[in-house]
């Protein structure tokens, strides 16, 4: 019972702080949100019994991705004098239908459909050793290219931010 | 314990929220935050089914650590071009960034 107030919770604050990131006007809170709304989805995977993902979900997520974003903000402001930029451009309306359509269908899908098997059962506990297990022997082909992968992109990331000659 | 359900609907919140962010927003620093919220939607989902409908409880996970992998690559990479395209035009604006239409 307590667990489950718990999840409520941590569920709309992760809903109000994804909104934030959306709607705010200034894009530094968006950013700011944005770390708050990746702990929250963090702590979804707490109550699923993920640890592995949660730990990966703060530490790459709240830690590394939100500072490269928010490095990449203060690289491209724009002029702070003059007044604030509108944050929507004048397709917003059209946006909002389709992603209230989006929601309207998502939503109406995850509620009628009948899942199969016990949807109401806890789900059992996942070790890091089990991930781990999983991840180096069962998953070990497709670890190492996506090790590859993230170098390369790393690699291409640096190349295409570089300062060149005469620039 | 919370049913299946509530991770779907929260999931498919999350997805909307950043559907409309990538479609709206004109900072392209922003439209990049919106997709990281889609990402986000999408490993919860894969982790939810996973945890209540999939015998082994695990492929969910490992399928989100593949996610997370693929998004942290494409953070850098999306962060690079924003930069370049700074330099090169003097704005993070995505609709003012038209060389390509003609």
């Amino acid at each position: 019972m307590a667990t489950e107030v718990l999840w409520w919770i941590f569920a709309a604050a992760t809903v109000a702080l994804s909104a934030g990131v959306v709607f705010s006007r200034s894009v530094l809170h968006s950013a700011i949100f944005l770390i708050g709304s990746l702990a929250g989805v963090g702590a979804m995977y707490v109550f699923l019994t993920v640890d592995f993902l949660a730990l990966v979900q703060f530490l790459i997520y709240g830690g590394a991705v939100t500072v490269l974003i928010l490095l990449a903000l203060m690289l491209t402001r724009q002029g702070a004098t003059g007044v604030p930029e509108a944050v929507s451009g004048s397709q917003a309306p059209f946006a909002a239908i389709a992603g209230g359509g989006l929601l309207a269908i998502l939503m109406g899908v995850a509620v009628a459909v009948k899942w199969p098997g016990d949807v109401s059962d806890k789900p059992s506990h996942i070790s890091i050793e089990v991930m781990s297990k999983a991840l180096f022997v069962d998953y070990g082909p497709p670890f190492i290219i996506a090790s590859v992968l993230l170098l390369v992109a790393l690699v291409g990331a640096i190349i295409l931010a570089r300062q060149e000659e005469g620039e | 314990m919370v049913p299946l359900e509530n991770y779907l609907v929260l999931s498919a919140i999350l997805f909307s929220l950043g559907v409309y962010g990538v479609l709206a927003r004109r900072n392209a620093v922003l439209v990049l935050m919106a997709v990281e919220l889609m990402l986000n939607a999408v490993s919860l989902n894969f982790v939810a089914f996973a945890a209540y409908l999939d015998p082994d409880k695990i492929t969910g996970a490992i399928f989100a650590v593949f996610v997370i992998t693929v998004a942290a690559a494409e953070v850098g990479l999306a962060l690079a071009i924003i930069i370049r395209m700074f330099r090169n035009s003097a704005t993070a604006n995505v609709d003012e960034v038209a060389q390509l239409k003609w």
